[in-house]
C-alpha cells in the first residue's frame, strides 16, 4: 500500500520538522494560515451559485477573493498554486458544534459549554473558543472552514458564534460572533433524544408537562421584560441591565433564536413563541420538521438538521432520517446540517451525501454545507460562496467533496493558507515511519 | 395541522406492523443480471451475472445462462457486493449487555431476541450479518453469538451456526469503571489496568490448576473433579475452542493482553475498538491478532484521544486483518461509508477497503468459507446498490441471505410512501 494522500507533498517543509521533532511534537497544535498574495490556476471553480467555471483562476488578496476569472494572470510577487484537473470550492459550514468549547469527552474540566442557571443569554461562547483546540485543524483539513459553535445548558444557554477554524484569537476567528441565542424550548417530551429539547428534570408524564409549561411562561416572561427593556431603552433609559441588554438584538429581529426543538408539537410551540414575540428563529434538531414543512416554508423558518447520523423513531419509515432534508427542500424549507460534535464536524458533508442518496440533490446538498447557513447566520456577503470581495474562505480537491474518497489539498481560511497538518496527521506520519518489525 | 398529525401519527402505528410483521419469505433460486460486481476476492465484473441456486452462489460471471424458472432482478446499474459483516454489535440482545456482578464471567452467554427493529435496519444497509457481544463492564464478559440478518424468523433461526464460539474481554476505562464517582470502599476490583494484567493472570492461573486437576483425574482416576463452568470456560479459551475478542483502546493495554496469552500459550483472536493499534500494529501482525475499530470515532473519552481514521490503513500495511464495526444501531446502517474512509485517511485501496466490511470480519468470526465474498459455493448473502457502495448518493436497494430478500426498498415502508399516502388520505378526507 502507498501513502497517496498529496496533502504531504505540499507539506513537505512541515513533515520534515516533525520528524526531526518526533513523539514530543504528536500532540503539539497546527500553525495558523500563512498570510499573502495567493494565485489558484487552471481549476475548475465551483462558485456555489449553480456556475462552475472551468480552467479559471482564483486571486486571493489582503484576505478576500480579489478576482476570479480564466483570463486572470497572477500578480507579481503571488504564490501561484495550480489546480489544474482540480476544483476549487467555497469552505463548508458546520452549523451547530461545540467547537472550542468541548475537548475530550468525560473529562469535565473540557466540557465547559454549560453555565449555571436557566437564564444566559447574555453568554458569550466566543470570548471561550479554545483557540488551541486541535479540533479545528482535524475540521479544517477536510475543507470544513466554519463552524456555529453553541453554549448548552439551562433554558436560555447563551449566545451561538460563527467562527472559523482558523486563527490567532478568539477575535480573528469570529464570523458573527452573535449568530444566535441558543433556546432549550420547554419540553413536555422531556429530551431523551441527544440534541432533543429540554431535559434533566425527573418525574412523570403530568409533572414533566406541568413543569414544562411552567418554564415555558418564565421564558416567555423574560422575552416580554426584554422588549419592554429594549422600548424604554429606545425611549431613552439610560440605566442599564447586562441580560437585557443582551438580548436587545434578539428582540428588535437583529439575531435569531436558536430553537432546539425536535417534535411536531415542539417545533409548533417554538414558532408559535417566534410568532406571539415578534422574534426571529431557527430551528435547530427538527426530527420531526417534515410534518410540519408546508408552514416552515411559508413563515421562512430555517431548520439546522441535527445530525443525520443517527436513527428514526420506533415506528418510523427506516430511512426518516436520511430521506427528511430531501423533503423539507422540496417543500421550500431552507435547511443546514450539523454533527453537532466538534470531533467529526470534519465529516460534515458526509452527512449530505447520506441524505443525496434518499432524494435530496448533490446541488442543494452543497447549499445545505455552505450558503444556506451562510445566509441563516447573516454571513453570506462574507462567506458561502466563491464571490469576489467574500472573504476567502475556500479549498482546492481533486473531487466531489460528498465523496468520502475526495482529497482535499489546499485550504484557505480568511485568505490564510492552511497548513495541512493536524494532530492526526502528525500521530499518522510518526507511527507510519516505524521501521517494519517482521518478528 | 392537528387533524393531519393525528392522521399520520395512525399510519405510523400501522407501519409497525408491517415492520415487526414481515412477509413469510422462502429460499429460492435467483439470478441478478448486468450487475458491476464487486467479488471482494477476485475482482469486479461489469455487466455480470451471479446466479443462485439453493441459498448458495452458483455460477457468477458474463457469461451465465438462466435455468427456466429462476426469478430475475435486473441489476442495470447496479452494484452487487457481498453482504456487509458487522464485527461488533449489541442489537438484538435480551435484558442488558454486561453481567457486571463480577469481573471475570466467561460462562455466561448473551440472550438474542429476534424482534429489534435494528435488524431490519441494518439489512436496509446492506448488513446480512453481525457479531452480538456483551459489553466492556467486565475484564471477561461472556459468550457473544454470531447472527445472519434473517429477519422475522425466530431467534434461533437468526444463528451463524458456523461461527466460532467467541468470548468478549474488556480492558481500559470501562472494565476499571474509570468515570465512577463511587467511594473506593464500594469499587469493584480491577479499578486500574494494572489490575486488569493481574485479574487476568490470577484466572488463568486457576485454569491452569483446573485443567491440571482433570488432566489428573483423566489419567489417574479417583474422585471426580468438582465441575467449575468458569474455569471449564477459560480452560476451553486456552485450548482454542473459544476466540478471544478483546475490547481496548490504548496501545499499552493491547500489548499487555498479547503478552499475557502468550504467557499462558493462547492467542487473541481479535482486538475490538483498538484505537491505538496503529501504534502496535507490528507486534499485532506477530501475534496473529485480527482488529476490528472504529473508522473516524474519537476524543469520547481519553483513551480515544489518540484515534485516528489511518488506524485502518497502518494495521493493514503491517499484516493485520482489519475490520471496521459499527458497535452502535446507528452505524450499523452505513458501514459502507466507515470502510471508504480507509480509503481517504492512508490511502488504502478499494478491495481492501471493501474488505473491511466483509471478508475480514468473516475471518474475525470464523465464517470467511461460507460468507465475506462472492465466490461460487457460498453463501448467497448480497447486498445491491444502485451505484458504487462508496460514492455519494448511493444507497442499497435490495439485500439478500441464503438467497431470500430481506430487504427490498421497493416493498419497504420510506418517508416518501408515507408522505404520498399521507397526501391521499387527506385528500380523501
Amino acid at each position: 500500500m502507498r501513502y497517496s494522500n498529496s496533502r504531504f507533498g505540499l507539506g513537505a517543509a512541515t513533515v520534515a520538522t516533525l520528524l526531526a521533532f518526533g513523539s514530543a511534537h504528536a500532540s503539539a497544535q497546527a500553525n495558523v494560515g500563512v498570510e499573502g498574495t495567493f494565485f489558484i490556476r487552471g481549476g475548475t471553480v465551483v462558485v456555489g451559485t449553480g456556475e462552475r467555471l472551468e480552467g479559471a483562476s482564483v486571486l486571493i488578496q489582503d484576505g478576500r477573493i480579489a478576482a476570479i476569472g480564466s483570463s486572470l494572470s497572477a500578480p507579481a510577487g503571488a504564490t501561484v498554486i495550480d489546480a489544474t484537473g482540480q476544483f476549487v470550492y467555497a469552505g463548508m459550514i458546520d452549523s451547530y458544534t461545540p467547537m472550542g468549547l468541548a475537548e475530550i469527552g468525560r473529562v469535565s474540566t473540557m466540557q465547559m459549554s454549560g453555565e449555571l442557571g436557566q437564564f444566559n443569554p447574555h453568554l458569550r461562547a466566543i470570548v471561550a473558543i479554545n483557540t488551541g483546540s486541535v479540533m479545528l485543524a482535524i475540521t479544517r483539513s477536510n475543507g470544513v472552514t466554519s463552524a456555529i459553535t453553541a453554549p448548552t445548558g439551562g433554558i436560555i444557554s447563551g449566545q451561538a458564534a460563527l467562527i472559523n477554524t482558523d486563527g490567532w484569537t478568539w477575535e480573528d476567528m469570529a464570523v458573527n460572533p452573535n449568530a444566535g441565542y441558543v433556546v432549550n424550548y420547554p419540553s413536555a417530551q422531556g429530551g431523551g433524544r441527544r440534541g432533543g429539547g429540554f431535559a434533566g428534570f425527573g418525574g412523570g408524564g403530568d409533572d414533566r408537562e406541568a413543569r414544562a409549561r411552567e418554564q415555558l411562561e418564565e421564558l416567555k416572561q423574560e422575552i416580554r421584560r426584554a422588549k419592554s427593556y429594549h422600548m424604554a431603552r429606545e425611549g431613552g433609559l439610560e440605566d442599564q441591565d447586562l441580560v437585557y441588554e443582551s438580548m436587545r438584538p434578539l428582540v428588535s429581529r437583529q439575531v435569531p433564536a436558536i430553537m432546539r426543538v425536535n417534535s411536531q408539537e415542539d417545533i409548533e410551540g417554538a414558532v408559535a413563541l417566534g410568532d406571539e414575540f415578534d422574534i426571529d428563529i431557527v430551528i435547530a434538531g427538527g426530527r420531526e420538521a417534515w410534518k410540519v414543512r408546508d408552514m416552515l416554508a411559508e413563515k421562512n423558518i430555517p431548520v439546522v438538521l441535527s445530525s443525520i447520523r443517527s436513527t428514526p423513531g420506533a415506528g418510523l419509515p427506516y430511512d426518516a432520517v436520511y430521506a427528511q432534508p430531501g423533503v423539507l427542500v422540496a417543500a421550500g424549507v431552507k435547511i443546514a446540517f450539523s454533527t453537532g460534535g466538534a470531533s467529526n464536524a470534519r465529516h460534515v458533508p458526509y452527512h449530505a451525501a447520506l441524505a443525496t442518496a434518499y432524494g435530496l440533490s448533490p446541488e442543494d446538498a452543497w447549499k445545505a454545507l455552505t450558503i444556506w447557513p451562510a445566509e441563516i447566520w447573516h454571513v453570506d456577503d462574507e462567506i458561502g460562496t466563491i464571490e469576489e470581495g467574500k472573504l476567502a474562505n475556500l479549498f482546492v480537491a481533486d473531487g466531489d467533496p460528498l465523496d468520502i474518497r475526495t482529497n482535499v489539498n489546499e485550504v484557505f481560511i480568511k485568505g490564510r493558507r492552511v497548513p495541512m497538518d493536524d494532530r492526526a496527521t502528525r500521530l499518522y506520519e510518526k507511527h507510519n515511519a516505524r521501521p517494519k518489525h517482521n518478528r | 395541522m392537528r387533524t393531519s398529525c393525528m392522521k399520520s401519527a395512525g399510519m405510523v402505528g400501522g407501519l409497525l406492523l408491517t415492520l415487526i410483521a414481515p412477509r413469510g419469505v422462502d429460499a429460492q433460486d435467483l439470478a441478478i443480471t448486468n450487475a458491476t460486481i464487486l467479488t471482494v476476492t477476485n475482482g469486479t465484473i461489469e455487466n455480470g451475472t451471479l446466479l443462485v441456486r439453493d441459498g448458495k452462489i452458483a455460477e457468477i460471471g458474463t457469461n451465465v445462462s438462466i435455468p427456466n424458472g429462476v426469478q430475475v432482478i435486473d441489476g442495470t446499474g447496479m452494484f452487487l457486493m457481498p453482504g456487509i459483516i458487522d464485527a461488533h454489535s449489541h442489537a438484538a440482545l435480551e435484558g442488558g449487555i454486561n453481567e457486571g456482578s463480577e469481573s471475570v464471567t466467561p460462562e455466561v452467554k448473551v440472550q438474542v431476541r429476534n424482534d429489534d427493529q435494528t435488524i431490519f435496519r441494518a439489512l436496509a444497509g446492506g448488513v446480512t450479518a453481525a457479531h452480538l457481544l456483551h459489553g466492556s463492564a467486565n475484564t471477561i464478559g461472556g459468550q457473544s453469538a454470531v447472527i445472519k440478518m434473517r429477519w422475522g424468523k425466530s431467534a434461533e433461526e437468526l444463528m451463524f451456526e458456523e461461527a466460532a464460539r467467541i468470548v468478549k474481554f474488556a480492558l481500559g476505562e470501562n472494565v476499571t469503571r474509570a468515570s465512577s464517582t463511587a467511594p473506593d470502599s464500594l469499587r469493584r476490583f480491577p479499578k486500574s489496568r494494572m489490575g486488569v494484567e493481574h485479574t487476568l493472570r490470577w484466572w488463568f492461573t486457576e485454569a491452569q490448576g483446573y485443567r491440571d486437576t482433570w488432566t489428573a483425574y483423566e489419567r489417574d482416576g479417583g474422585f471426580e473433579p468438582r465441575r467449575d463452568l468458569r474455569l471449564e470456560a477459560l480452560v476451553d479459551i486456552m485450548e482454542g475452542r473459544i476466540r478471544v475478542h478483546a475490547h481496548s483502546y490504548r496501545a499499552d493495554e493491547i500489548l499487555m493482553l498479547m503478552r499475557v496469552a502468550e504467557e499462558f500459550d493462547f492467542r487473541i483472536n481479535t482486538f475490538q475498538h483498538v484505537l491505538e493499534g496503529y501504534k502496535v500494529a507490528d507486534e499485532l501482525a506477530a501475534h496473529g491478532a485480527h482488529a476490528s475499530t472504529f473508522a473516524d470515532s474519537w476524543a469520547y473519552k481519553v483513551e480515544a484521544f489518540d484515534a485516528i481514521p489511518y488506524n485502518m490503513a497502518i494495521m493493514a500495511d503491517r499484516g493485520v486483518v482489519v475490520s471496521v464495526n459499527s458497535d452502535s444501531g446507528e452505524r450499523i446502517r452505513r458501514l459502507y461509508q466507515d470502510a471508504a474512509i480507509g480509503m481517504k485517511y492512508g490511502g488504502m485501496s478499494e478491495t481492501e477497503a471493501l474488505k473491511m466490511i466483509t471478508l475480514n470480519p468473516a475471518i474475525q468470526l470464523g465464517v470467511e468459507d461460507y460468507v465475506g465474498s462472492l465466490e461460487v459455493g457460498k453463501d448467497a448473502d448480497l447486498a445491491i446498490f444502485n451505484g458504487h457502495p462508496f460514492a455519494p448518493g448511493s444507497r442499497v436497494e435490495k439485500t439478500i441471505v441464503d438467497g431470500i430478500i430481506y430487504f427490498d426498498r421497493d416493498q419497504a415502508d420510506t418517508l416518501e410512501k408515507l408522505l404520498r399516502q399521507h397526501i391521499t388520505t387527506e385528500d380523501q378526507g
